[in-house]
């Protein structure tokens, strides 16, 4: 080859050729994405998220969860996602369009997290999310306007694992809410358990081996219920809540401190050898409350009106995100 | 003359084309002297960082209670601090190095501002060391292959401005007309980068594009910067080793041009193919994976170029170092090709999609392609920077085989593990804990053949340490992987 100008303009055109066509023209297709909403404009998905949800998602590039967890539900006919229940019908982009960065993934060692948010007992998602929650401040409890949804019957990956809640409830749930046992609003306990209200301070940590955890055991075919409580004691004791766990412990995002006066609100409830010592508690510390509710508000239960949603289930899962009222209005943040 | 009647050196041919250029030769090596073996030295340091940090990375997978406590040692950092050790650190750098003396041997002239190179290096070294720390210290910016925050991209960058003005001087300083293939290879990887590096962190960070397009734009980025900067940088250096060390001109220069130009055009389309079934317009994924297919024209011209080059040579791989670790890496280019069409294509990409698959595939292409070829090249440079011989060529040998035996036991486990992986995960009436549990077993094998790696490096590293030392043998005679044969044979030298 002779002369520099035609390497130079062929080096140049190639890769030109590249990115016009793999990043520019896509970005003229789908770059430009509007969240979606009903008639009125009032019904919006998805919607900008701040606060909390976005230093969560800080906490969790900083420490690499990408590399293990997804955030994407193939279609089904590709891919056994949705059977696998991570989601009811597949990820789109307009999904991900106030994302940044996003958490797409190229790694499955772990579950995909794409629904995380959706499969926690219903009125666990919603609270969670909201922006303006201080990082020491009691987190809104389980009567949110967000709660009122559930009793309609949520998603069936949520309602379930609420229902199943009641027959094992923990000291401190039944302290909490001695009578609501069985009833439908059931689905405020778990919200007692996860917030540790202060109910549950009289309930000594000895005491809670013997009655189990305040969560149901994982088991095969049913979906493991993620509440934020969960969530906790998953971060800092991975295997003490599913045996076979392949995860590594945060125990770094968690403080292990003396217990002043009363235990606090949002001590993790442990049991066994991860239980601290008599007259201590372990609390998380600001990043672990924003990443888990980072991830209770990953949900793409919302149906698009690009995607078709599992069939028959659409409605039915979209019921506690989409009914009006009290949950869109009255909700600083919208189930998501 | 040896055993297989073969000249084990430059031909007579050369040796009769007089003392002068000899003695010019000897000169440009020495003006490259200081810079290059800069690079080197700086890259040897980040190998030994990144395959310590690999072998954390690996038995932590499997062992996920070891160390986690430690905030900057959890493995979710770590990973990445390896990653972008191995790919900034060591990779650009030895890559760098060697297409700074080859770009001073084709131009025919000493190195030029060679200050350039040096604010370079340090400027390089500078980058990489704030990226990794901040990486460890919890700053990654979360995007894959682009982990290093800004402040370490900027330096980054500037760094690489100094390296490529001083290549695109090199160029106006050259003598003779014709520019060789290697020179193409180099001229193109030396200006792809810096746009690539420029236009990925433009659309992720200064005016970021929307959604998804994050991860399409970083998965471009991604597969480019392995083939248009790794792969055209070690593909550049086989199309120069391999013909110096055996003494005779490339087979085809007219296949060498095919090679390149469809190497340009369809493997920078590459990337989306990661991107299977996600939540893409198909056109995108379909691009990529026809990109891939395409791409094997070029595997087969360069694979069948090299092939031909080699053709009645291949017996000289039993003495040459510099020759075996770069047929190995020629190799393994169209193993890595192969290998990444087949797990692109849609029926077996939903499989291996989010499986250990992808990690055996960029090990296939950084390590068993580039690596090796780079450790080819250095073995032959680095001699004729520092005036000695390789002091042991047991020592060579052993890194080669544990090289080798590693790459390959870590590749074939993690396809292996990948693709059992993937199968589990198709079938929904198994626990996803299980899909875990199948692949455990596979990823301890890895960590056998990290150590291998491991030892490999150490003791390459070791070696490399006694040439800058000046330890290395005085002699005239390159050092032979098997001495005794070479010996009775080597008179001519």
């Amino acid at each position: 080859m002779k002369g520099l100008a035609p390497l130079f303009l062929g080096i140049f055109g190639t890769f030109a050729f590249s990115w016009v066509g793999l990043t520019v023209l896509p970005n003229w297709q789908i770059g430009h994405l509007n969240p979606q909403s009903d008639e009125e404009g009032t019904d919006i998905y998805p919607q900008p998220q701040s606060g909390m949800f976005e230093r969560g998602a800080r906490v969790y590039a900083a420490n690499g969860c990408i590399y293990c967890h997804s955030q994407q539900v193939r279609p089904a006919y590709a891919a056994a996602d949705i059977e696998r229940k991570w989601g009811d019908r597949r990820s789109a982009p307009r999904d991900y369009i106030f994302e940044r960065p996003v958490f797409l993934g190229k790694m499955r060692m772990g579950q995909d997290l794409a629904n995380i948010g959706a499969r926690a007992p219903a009125e666990q998602a919603s609270p969670a999310p909201t922006g303006a929650a201080p990082p020491g401040g009691s987190p809104s409890g389980g009567t949110s306007p967000a709660a009122s949804p559930a009793p309609q019957g949520g998603a069936p990956p949520a309602a379930s694992p609420a229902a199943k809640q009641s027959p094992n409830p923990s000291p401190a749930t039944q302290g909490a809410s001695p009578g609501l046992a069985g009833s439908p609003a059931t689905a405020s306990s778990p919200a007692a358990a996860a917030n540790a209200t202060p109910g549950g301070v009289t309930a000594p940590s000895s005491g809670s081996q013997t009655a189990g955890p305040p969560w149901p055991i994982q088991t095969i075919g049913e979906p493991p219920m993620y509440s934020a409580a969960w969530h906790h004691v998953h971060l800092y004791s991975p295997r003490s809540i599913n045996f076979d766990s392949n995860m590594p412990a945060y125990r770094f995002l968690y403080k292990k401190r003396r217990i002043s006066d009363a235990r606090s609100a949002d001590a993790l409830q442990l049991t066994g050898s991860d239980a601290p010592p008599e007259g201590w508690e372990v609390v998380p510390t600001y990043d672990a409350k924003c990443l888990v509710a980072y991830m209770m508000a990953l949900n793409q239960s919302r149906p698009l009106s690009e995607v078709r949603s599992a069939g028959g289930a659409p409605p039915a899962a979209a019921s506690p995100a989409v009914s009006p009222g009290p949950a869109a209005a009255g909700s600083p943040a919208p189930a998501k | 003359m040896n055993a297989t009647g073969i000249p084990l050196k430059e031909p007579s041919v050369s040796a009769a084309a007089g003392a002068t250029e000899q003695l010019e030769r000897a000169y440009i090596d020495a003006s490259t002297r200081v810079p290059v073996l800069m690079f080197y030295t700086s890259a040897m340091a980040w190998l030994i960082l990144g395959t310590l940090l690999a072998g954390f990375v690996s038995f932590k997978l499997h062992e996920p209670d070891l160390l986690s406590n430690i905030s900057f040692l959890t493995w979710g950092r770590v990973r990445p601090a390896h990653m972008n050790v191995m790919v900034y650190g060591w990779a650009s750098m030895a890559g760098i190095g060697t297409a700074i003396w080859l770009m001073a041997r084709l131009c025919r002239t000493v190195l030029r501002y060679p200050l350039l190179l040096l604010a370079g290096a340090c400027f390089w070294n500078l980058g990489v060391l704030l990226g990794v720390c901040g990486i460890l210290l919890g700053d990654s910016t979360g995007y894959q292959w682009l982990e290093f925050p800004g402040y370490a991209a900027i330096i980054l960058f500037v760094a690489y401005t100094l390296v490529v003005s001083w290549a695109v001087l090199m160029f106006r300083y050259r003598r003779g007309e014709q520019i060789y293939i290697t020179q193409w290879y180099l001229f193109g990887a030396f200006l792809w980068f810096p746009w690539l590096y420029a236009a990925g962190q433009l659309m992720l960070f200064v005016v970021p594009v929307q959604g998804v397009l994050q991860s399409a734009v970083g998965w471009w980025y991604a597969n480019n910067l392995l083939f248009l900067w790794f792969g055209a940088i070690a593909l550049g250096t086989a199309y120069y080793m391999i013909p110096k060390v055996i003494g005779r001109p490339v087979y085809s220069y007219h296949l060498a041009t095919i090679g390149f130009w469809t190497y340009a055009l369809f493997s920078s389309w590459t990337g989306m193919q990661r991107l299977v079934d996600g939540p893409f317009p198909a056109w995108m994924i379909t691009a990529s994976i026809a990109a891939m297919i395409l791409a094997m024209i070029p595997v087969a011209t360069v694979g069948l170029n090299h092939h031909m080059t080699m053709q009645g040579y291949f017996p000289l791989m039993r003495y040459s170092p510099t020759l075996r670790f770069t047929v190995f890496g020629a190799m393994s280019y169209t193993v890595f090709s192969v290998v990444g069409l087949f797990i692109s294509l849609r029926s077996v990409a939903g499989y291996v999609n989010f499986t250990q698959t992808s990690i055996a595939y960029s090990h296939l292409g950084l390590y068993a392609f580039f690596t090796m070829v780079i450790f080819g090249a250095m073995y032959y440079i680095v001699p004729r920077l520092v005036g000695r011989e390789w002091r042991y060529a047991s020592l060579i040998k052993l890194h080669f085989w544990a090289s080798a035996y590693g790459i390959g036991l870590m590749t074939l486990m993690l396809l292996a593990g990948g693709f059992l992986q993937g199968a589990d995960m198709e079938n929904p009436t198994l626990p996803f804990s299980e899909t875990v549990e199948t692949v455990l077993p596979y990823l301890r094998g890895r960590s056998l053949a990290g150590i291998l790696l491991t030892a490999a490096h150490f003791i390459f590293a070791y070696h490399f340490g006694l040439m800058l030392l000046g330890l290395g043998r005085t002699s005239t005679v390159p050092t032979f992987l098997n001495p005794v044969e070479a010996e009775e044979t080597s008179g001519g030298h």
